[in-house]
Parts: structure tokens; sequence; C-alpha cells
């Protein structure tokens, strides 16, 4: 449409200036930004505060401002126009005129110096800071005492004195310096609960060895005194208290493998690392009989490499388990049957180890010493061949000279005389000669030399002289092997002793590591495959010996 | 060209902070300490050294943002850095205490640093969302716009009201001047109008009324124009009303505007306090670890 717009300007020194714009535009648009076509100067009007345009054959104005428009003094958003009505948009006026021809819209608009228009008192004001009358440094400053307070201070009384200590840590609602911990105490140390100064005697001192050996005692490994390789290691180093896995044992293998990898030349020790490809081969310890001379046998404990002992496990007893453990069965005196591994070998109590195999709870119930027919449940003692004699000849003795006399008498006495000393003394020979011959069976033939080392001697008391045996029973005392730990599902005494096979007591059933490796990997379980069982040095091995208990009590 | 704070210098800090929590977390993973990870192993004394020194450098950024003359960095450098190296802070915190917590000082200035951090991303968020939105809320204009938008309103009321009599002037110049949004960052937040009004009852009492929203007036005018009979007066109350909707309308544009910069500020209520708390956490979380060592 087009648009006449009649501007009206009063001079200052008097008088009216009119000039006309005549411009085509869809609407007339007013307000304070530079894209309108009537841009008001006054800070009361909106960037784009209202439009005027035709609507229904007449002409209309809308404003987009809340505060809206006044036509003909009344505050409006949006109003018909006609002729003769007066706009008031801000301070400024706005008047309809008659359009003249050639136009379709006409109106004049009176520029006015006071284009800010009247004001009123100024309601705003700047809004204060602060959150309800906190402001920002009080809350800091309070939360800082706080902190300070509960956290340090309070706590920081137990350390003054110890009557204040107790009070402190007494009181439930006071805080104390049990909040210091960075993790819990462990069980073995709940005796010291909350008494830090137990263990942390001086303030900003680290906790000394002073300390520890107040209750505890061990050696080998002890700091500075058996050995010159730990030095100046405090307890504390590896005995890591308030931690998250409690665990005051340091089970690392770095912890052995630093030094026995390489060791000095003064230690006489192989050198050992990880167990996958760095330990050295096992040496096992024998209990072996000096070679006999003359006299006793004398017994000494061999270190010897597992290799060279397969068959070097001499204990002077004759023992073939391959007979025994035979799957179509021995006789026994229930009968034939096959005989386990456990009626023999009885773990300890714990399970670590095996108790002693004995001729009384083990053999004897097979291996009867009996040696007389007629009466099988008579037996001679075992282990003292001297006895063994003794006890023939007394057997002997009795039958000739008491339990069966008349049988005697019919072979040794006259008839019609008493038993003269001369009779008793030809009867004693011949229970004595009865006896021996007895016990030569017995030594040489059917009971003695079937286990045992039996050799004729001319020189003793006795003709015979038997072995002694010692069975070796710790074959690893520096590792600790527990026989209950190894008893899982998939494995059986075979697995590891090869008994089935053994007929000889000299074999050495005894895994070698490559057996264990079977099982056993690495200390880290990084260079283990997902069967590996991770296993650092301290899994067999004991880095300390103790030799008390807790407060110096004796050990179990 | 406007770049967001995040962008700065093609996220620089970005990878400065990813680069930390890498090379931590590698070091944590690589570290054996023959005992569970904590703050006593050689790598925690790096990690909480690290992290101490973070966490005053990060609260030193109050510092240098008011330092108007510093030329050490830009203060956008700074906050780009304050951002990206907090966040990093949490994972070389968590790795210096080994994934450990318990009632302690210690758990104590972590529980600290982490409000710290998590107001932090707020404050973020909002930096970066809310002046839009405080910029649309207002159709683009600024507040003083608005302002003067309700002083035009008030304007031509106050003309209104005059034509109405002594009664009406006094209650809308009262309703004027007693226009209240928020006097307190608080109510700011809380979005709360506490204007009044003073109206004239019936019985020819004076009494000032709680105004929020302009309800109060909106409902005296209400009940002026019914007990009127007289058409010009029905006609000027009518108008009347329709401004002080108008101004109810822009004062509601008004207290969305307050509201949103309210929380622009409120959230560093929190996150600067808690840095002080932090810092005094801290500093006691060092000393007690050394007094019982």
């Amino acid at each position: 449409m087009r648009i006449l717009i009649q501007f009206i300007t009063t001079k200052v020194a008097g008088g009216v200036e009119r000039s006309d714009k005549i411009i085509d535009a869809p609407a007339i648009t007013i307000g304070r930004a530079t894209d309108q076509i009537l841009q008001l100067r006054d800070r009361r009007v909106r960037l784009q505060h209202a439009r005027i345009e035709p609507k229904n054959g007449g002409f209309h104005i809308v404003s987009t401002s809340l505060a809206g428009v006044s036509v003909n003094g009344r505050s409006q958003r949006d109003a018909d126009l006609s002729p003769g009505d007066v706009i008031e948009v801000g301070s400024n006026i706005l008047r309809v005129i008659e359009a003249p021809e050639g136009a379709d819209f006409a109106i004049s608009f009176e520029l006015r110096d006071d284009a800010a228009g009247e004001h009123l008192e100024p309601s705003w004001t700047t809004p204060k800071s602060g959150l309800s009358g906190w402001s920002m440094r009080r809350i800091s400053w309070t939360l800082l005492a706080v902190v300070f307070v509960f956290a340090f201070v309070l706590p920081a009384t137990a350390l003054l004195h110890p009557t204040l200590a107790k009070f402190v840590r007494g009181s439930s609602l006071m805080p104390d310096d049990s909040l210091w911990r960075a993790g819990p105490l462990h069980n073995a140390h709940s005796s010291t609960a909350a008494e830090c100064e137990v263990c942390h005697v001086n303030a900003f001192e680290r906790v000394t060895d002073v300390a520890c050996m107040e209750c505890h005692e061990a050696s080998r490994h002890v700091a500075g005194e058996t050995s010159p390789v730990i030095g100046e290691t405090r307890c504390a180093s590896c005995h890591r208290e308030h931690n998250e896995p409690a665990e005051l044992v340091n089970r690392h293998q770095d912890l052995c493998a630093d030094c026995h990898t390489a060791l000095p030349d003064d230690i006489d020790l192989q050198p050992a690392g990880d167990f996958l490809d760095a330990h050295p081969d096992f040496r096992v310890s024998l209990n072996l009989p000096i070679p006999p001379g003359q006299g006793e046998t004398e017994w000494n404990i061999e270190h010897i490499k597992l290799t060279d002992a397969l068959t070097a496990n001499r204990s002077n007893l004759k023992f073939d388990h391959k007979v025994h453990v035979a799957e179509e069965g021995i006789l026994t005196p229930d009968g034939k049957r096959a005989i386990e591994c456990a009626e023999c070998h009885i773990p300890e109590p714990g399970g670590a180890k095996m108790l002693p195999v004995t001729m009384d709870e083990h053999c004897s119930s097979c291996h009867t010493l009996s040696f007389d027919p007629d009466d099988p449940t008579r037996v001679v003692p075992h282990g003292d061949p001297a006895g063994v004699v003794q006890a023939l000849v007394e057997y002997y003795s009795a039958r000739l000279l008491g339990e069966d006399l008349d049988a005697v008498e019919q072979r040794v006495r006259r008839p019609g005389r008493a038993l003269t000393r001369e009779d008793r003394d030809r009867a004693a020979a011949e229970a004595r000669e009865q006896a021996l011959a007895v016990a030569t069976d017995l030594f040489e033939r059917q009971a003695c030399n079937n286990c045992h080392e039996v050799s004729r001697r001319d020189d003793g008391e006795l003709p015979w002289h038997v072995e002694p045996v010692k069975l070796s029973n710790d074959f690893f005392p520096h590792s600790d092997f527990s026989h209950a730990a190894h008893d899982t599902e998939v494995t059986s005494c075979g697995s590891c002793h090869n008994a089935q096979q053994s007929e000889s007591s000299e074999d050495l059933l005894i895994p070698d590591i490559d057996g264990c490796r079977e099982c056993h990997g690495s200390g880290f379980a990084s260079r283990n495959n997902a069967q590996q069982i991770p296993s650092a040095c301290i899994l067999c091995h004991s880095f300390h010996y103790d030799t008390k208990g807790v407060y110096g009590g004796d050990l179990p | 060209m406007h770049e967001s704070l995040l962008e700065f210098r093609k996220r620089f800090y970005l990878w400065a902070a990813l680069l930390l929590v890498a090379v931590s977390v590698a070091a944590y993973w690589y570290h054996d300490p023959q005992e569970p990870p904590n703050g006593g192993t050689t790598l925690g004394y790096i990690l909480g050294t690290v992290g101490a020194l973070l966490i005053l450098w990060l609260a030193w950024f109050g510092v240098r943002k008011r330092s108007y003359a510093s030329t050490l960095g830009t203060v956008q450098g700074w906050l780009s850095a304050h951002i990206y190296l907090g966040l990093a802070l949490i994972v070389v915190v968590l790795l210096h205490a080994g994934f450990q917590f318990g009632w302690n000082v210690h758990t104590l200035a972590f529980v600290l640093m982490t409000l710290v951090i998590l107001s932090g991303v707020f404050g973020v968020i909002v930096y970066l969302r809310y002046p839009e939105r405080m910029s649309r809320n207002r159709g683009g204009a600024p507040r003083s716009e608005l302002i003067d938008e309700l002083e035009e309103i008030d304007r031509r009321s106050l003309r209104v009201a005059e034509s109405l009599g002594a009664d009406f002037h006094e209650f809308v110049s009262s309703g004027v001047q007693r226009t209240q949004l928020g006097a307190t960052l608080w109510e700011r937040f809380r979005g709360r109008d506490s204007s009044q009004v003073l109206v004239r009852r019936n019985n020819g009492e004076t009494e000032f009324i709680s105004n929020p929203g302009q309800e109060a007036a909106l409902d005296w005018l209400a009940e002026q124009q019914s007990m009127s009979g007289d058409a010009e007066t029905v006609a000027a109350i009518s108008e009347l009303s329709a401004l002080i909707r108008n101004k109810r309308k822009l004062l509601r544009q008004l207290g969305a505007d307050l509201k949103l910069q309210a929380t622009l500020e409120i959230w560093l209520y929190v996150h600067v306090p808690l840095s002080v708390a932090l810092i005094g956490a801290l500093l006691v979380h060092v000393v007690t670890v050394f007094i019982y060592w």
C-alpha cells in the first residue's frame, strides 16, 4: 500500500516545519530498531513496538509490546483506526489523517525534543548479592572452620595428654583420631584398637621395629641382624597396615626374588627366581645310613638333587609298593583284596604331612610274627632281636618244663625216678635248641628277612644282625607342602607318587619340579595361562622363622 | 568470532587433561606396589602430590580471574583449563587413593572435592545454556528494555488511575512502588515475588496486602468494577485491569529472567565455599597422614 507520512517538527526558535514522505510497504512498522519504517528514539518503545496494516477494508494497529499503545487516550494492544484518531507510542504522538489522492493511508508524526518523556521515580534497585544474608566469604570461612575443628583440632587433643586421649576416644560425640585412619586396622592388631600410639610412638615419625618387637619375635631376614642383605628395611616396609583388602603379609615374589636371583658370593644358596622358569631343581632331604662298618649303623641327613636320588632312598627296609597296591589284590587276613594308600599313609592333624608308618599299626595285621602253627596267636616282639630269641627260649622252656611236663617226662626221665638236675638241664638245652631253630627260621626265612636286611654274625651275642630302619619323612623341610591342600577332585595319590610301578623301597616316589609345574606357574599371574596357579615364593617357602609366638609366648 | 570455552584453542586443555588421565591410569596399571594400591606407595605419593598441586592451582583461578592486569594467559584459557583439568582431577585422586574409602578425614577431602567438581559441572552447563535461554525469554531485548516497558505500563496505569480518583491513584502508585521481585539471590533463585499493594476496604480501612503476580490487585479491581454502575468508570477500570494484566505478564518474564540469572550465580555459592573447605580438608589430610606415619 502507499503510505504518506507527514513529519511535523516544532522549531525551538518557533514555527512548524512539515515534510511529507510517501513509501510503498505492506504495513507501517513502528519501533526503536533501525529497520522500522517509523523509527522512534524513545527507550520506552520496543525495537518492534507496533505495526499498522490494512484489515477488512480499513486500517488496524497491533502492538507487540505489553505496554501497548494508546489510541484516543485508551491503552490498547490493538485497535481499528480511522482519520482523526490520535495514537500514543511511548511519548510520541501519531495522528491518522485523511489520505490524500494517490495514497491509501496517511499519518502525521510530531517530532518532539523531549523524546525520553516523563519519568517515574525508579523503583528498580540493584539486586543484593549474598545467599539470604550470608556472603560467599562468610560461608567459606564457616565451612573451613567446621572442617578444621572437627577433622583436626578435636581429634588432635588425643595427642596432648593420655587423659585427654582417653576422654576424646571414650566420648561417642567427640570426633577422635580414629578419623585419621587411612583404612581399617587388621584383625590381628585389634587388641591395640583405638590406641594409635601403641605403634605410632612419636608423631611425624614412621613406625619403628621396636614397636613391633614389643609383641613379636622372628628370625631370618630380620633387619640388621642375621642378614646383611636386608639392611635398613623396617618391619612396616613389608607388613603394611590400614589397607583394604587388609593383608599384613606381603606375598609378592619380588620380595624374595630381588635378592635371591643374584645373591652375594658368600651366601651358599642356589639362585632362585620365578617358579615358572627360574627355580633350581628340587633337592630332597634323605635320612641315609652310613654304610655299616662294625657296630651300630649311623644315619646322616643328606640334601641330594632329586634327579640323583630317584633310586637312592635307602632306609634298610625292603618294601615293594607294586605288590602291595596291585589291582588284583594281595592276601590279607580278610582275604585277597587291594590295599588303599590311605590304609598306611594317614595324614597328621591339619593334613599337611603324613604320620609315620609303623609296624604295629600298619604292617602287623598281615605280617604277624607268629611262629607256632599250633598256637597262631603267640607272636614274638618286633624291633628287639634279642627279645625274640629270649621269648622263644622262654616259650619252649615253659613248654618242656611246665605246661607240657608229662610229655617231657616221657622223653627225659627214666621211669620210676624223679626229675633230676641233669634232666632239667637237658630239657633246657632242648628248649633252647628248639628256640634257635625256630629263630633261625624266623630271622632268615619266614619273617624278619621279608622286610629287613638280616645278616649272620658270629661275633655278637646273637647270631643275627638286623639293620635298623629309618624312613625319611620330611623330604622338603624348607617348603610348606600340604597334602590337604592338594586333595582335590582332579588329583589322587597316583598323580604325584608312582607307587604302582615301584618294586623297591629305594625308589624315591617324590615328584620333581616338572610335576609341580603341571599346575603351578609363575608368581606373576600375567605370565600364566588360565590353568596355572600363580605361585610366588611365599606359597611354599616362608620368609621368617617364627622363634616365638605373639607376646613372646611359646609356639605350638 | 565467538568461541565456546569448551572449544578454546581447539580443545587444547581437553587433550592435556586426557593425557594426564592416560598417564595416571597407565602408571597405576603398571605399578606393582607389593600391597593393595594406596596413597602411601611411591605412585600413591606421586599422584597425591599431583592431585594436591592441581587442587591449589584450580583454586588459584578464583584469584586469577580477578587479576585484570595479569597477562599470564587469558582468563578464557584459564577457565578452559580449569574445567578440563578439574575433571581429570577425579581420576588422579581415585588412583591416588587406590579406590579405598572410609569414614575418615581422607575420604572427607575426596567427598568435598567431588562436590566441588559436580557443582563446577553444573556451572559449566548453566554458563553454556542459560545466557541463550535468558535472551530467548526476553525476546532478544536487554533487561533494561523490559523495565522501561514496565515503567511505561506504570505510567499509563497512573494516568488512568488519576481519572478514577484518589483511591485508585493510591492503589496504583502503591502497587508501582511496592513491586518487588527477589531482593536476595536466594529469593531470585526461588522466583519469589514479594510485591504488595495498598487497598481501601469497603469500611474505609486501608491495608497493604501481598500482591504476588499482581493477582491481589486484579482481584481488587474486579471487585471495584462489579460495584460500579457508571459505564465510564467501568470502562476505565477495565482498561486499568488490562494494563495490570500486561504488567503481570511482564513481571513473569522479568522473574524468569532474574531466576535464570540467579541460577548462573548461585552455584558459585556451593562451588567456592566447598573449594575453601576442600583446601582445609586437604591440609588436614596431608598433616594427619604424617602425624601417624
